[in-house]
């Protein structure tokens, strides 16, 4: 099985397993635990520099990304409380928990289940933000953020 | 021995006096308000951003030809005589907010096509596949060759005072040209090769070449074709038989969409400073337009990638309802960006804003899908 984004390298000086309900502030925090563990990786790729919303059902998460990992974690309560600059991905919990236990069993997405793949034809799962602009961040960042979804195969994720 | 030149002789009787413990060093103090700078880096390290403060930071409306190609920020002495490299010297024809920023983004975030790409899983694929794969490559080769080389010719005229620019587009250079570097590897590196040139694409890339100006020419590929290039690039992911083309296309898509990022605020910078262009940029993108359109429609096209999307040369009329698809978002993905440039097009635009297949294979493209 093909896999998107590369293989994890496994999280340096971690011994715990990391357990979280997705979609959560907790979920995100654990992510970005995951995702100092493996800086290097992301150095490797470039630097972040924007904000992602991540809508589940009718919840939502915004996750600022700057330098090398995930800089902080909010729950909303609507999309519009988000900063200005932000671009949203947006499916139902049901394709959320089908990518992110696709990644737990394989390691990293495989072809069905990259961001990708899932955003193409805004189904199941679609890219919207103010305005073009701020969706085309999505394009920028869309290799280092398929890296930051694969390194969830580190979480025991419950939904 | 020959007699020396006049240049020789100033210059040993330089040495000879500094042989003797006279030296100028009136450089030293030829800048006192740009000394006493320092920087402090950013979250991913020292960019362009951070060193651009004070009095680097003064960015001029209009950069003197005299002082080319100085650095920005130097002292320049009376006398210098200018190269003549630099003949974009305005600021308002140039300059995009987020400028400097992306390139600080552009060197961060380099790829190569030696490492970066799995070439040890390409799989044999069938003829048709393989085909249809080396076609789109050999298009996609072609324009991002040209796209490199029309960079490059603006890249050289600008002026120093604008570095910024200038630097960006030295990233967009490289960009485009690991991206002609990386089709062609794909296309000669899995038992197949190169198929045949697009007359619509030389003909698109000839018209950006004789675009009237920076800004004309900047919206026809950093806005138009790029917009274009990028939704296309998803489509590829998306459709790539295998781990080295679904890759390829993703790392191909942060690029484009940074190009794109410049496109639009330069754009929106120019129309904004100057709005009696705005009816000029209409009729570029009039023509621009149509090229692109005649482009998309070329049988060494549209075919294959209707063979990619129907999966093989007998569902090529399904595969026509993905790229029906991938056509209409191109547009409307455009039109949304020129409205961020202040230009609505909405009601200008002179080619359909879908393609008229009806539901052909659509069935097809949702098995697909799923």
């Amino acid at each position: 099985m093909s896999m998107a984004g590369g293989q994890l390298m496994s999280g340096a000086g971690s011994g715990e397993e990391k357990t979280a309900a997705f979609p959560s502030v907790e979920w995100f925090d654990k992510l970005a635990e995951v995702a100092a563990e493996n800086e290097e990786s992301y150095r490797r790729l470039g630097p972040f520099d924007c904000t992602m919303v991540v809508a589940a059902d009718d919840q939502f998460f915004e996750v600022t990304l700057l330098g090398y990992g995930i800089e902080s974690v909010r729950h909303l309560y609507a999309v519009s409380d988000a900063a200005p600059s932000h671009f949203t991905i947006e499916a139902p919990l049901a394709v959320w928990r089908e990518m992110l236990e696709s990644i737990r069993a394989n390691g990293a997405a495989d072809r069905e289940h990259t961001l990708a793949s899932l955003t193409f034809q805004a189904l199941p799962m679609r890219v919207d933000g103010p305005d073009q602009l701020e969706i085309d961040v999505f394009y920028r960042y869309i290799h280092s953020l398929q890296t930051l979804f694969n390194h969830s195969a580190e979480i025991d994720t419950t939904y | 021995m020959a007699r020396h030149t006049a240049i020789v002789d100033v210059g040993l009787d330089r040495l000879r006096e500094m042989m003797r413990g006279n030296f100028s060093l009136a450089w030293m103090d030829a800048n006192p308000q740009g000394w006493g700078h320092s920087a402090t880096p950013g979250p991913a390290g020292l960019g362009l951003v951070d060193i651009e403060t004070g009095h680097y930071a003064q960015i001029p409306d209009h950069a003197s030809s005299r002082a080319s190609p100085a650095p920005r920020g130097c002292h320049v002495p009376a006398g210098i005589a200018s190269s003549d490299l630099h003949d974009l010297n305005d600021r308002s024809v140039l300059w995009s907010d987020n400028v400097a920023r992306l390139y600080d983004e552009a060197v961060s975030r380099q790829w190569n096509s030696l490492t970066d790409v799995p070439w040890d899983q390409l799989g044999e694929l069938p003829t048709d596949l393989e085909k249809a794969l080396c076609q789109m490559c050999t298009g996609l080769a072609q324009a991002e060759l040209g796209a490199a080389d029309l960079t490059a010719g603006w890249m050289s005229r600008i002026s120093p005072g604008f570095h910024e620019v200038k630097l960006f587009l030295a990233t967009q250079i490289m960009d485009e040209a690991r991206h002609m570097e990386v089709f062609r590897k794909r296309a000669l590196a899995n038992g197949g090769g190169l198929l045949i040139a697009s007359p619509c694409q030389q003909r698109l890339t000839s018209l950006i070449r004789h675009a009237p100006d920076y800004a004309a020419a900047g919206a026809l590929m950093n806005v138009l074709a790029k917009g274009f290039s990028l939704a296309l690039y998803h489509c590829g992911s998306f459709l790539a038989p295998g781990e080295v083309e679904e890759t390829i296309f993703r790392l191909c898509m942060q690029d484009q969409a940074r190009h794109l990022a410049y496109g639009v605020r330069h754009l929106e910078w120019f129309l904004g400073h100057h709005p009696e262009r705005t009816e000029d940029i209409h009729a570029i993108l009039d023509a621009g337009e149509q090229a692109i359109f005649e482009l998309t429609l070329e049988p060494q096209t549209i075919e294959p990638r209707a063979i990619l999307a129907g999966d093989g040369l007998q569902d090529i009329r399904a595969g026509l309802s993905q790229v029906a698809f991938v056509y209409a978002r191109q547009v409307r993905e455009y039109l949304r960006r020129l409205k961020v440039a202040g230009v609505d097009r909405q009601s200008r635009i002179r080619i359909p804003v879908e393609l008229p297949l009806g539901r052909v294979g659509a069935e097809r493209t949702q098995e697909r899908m799923r």
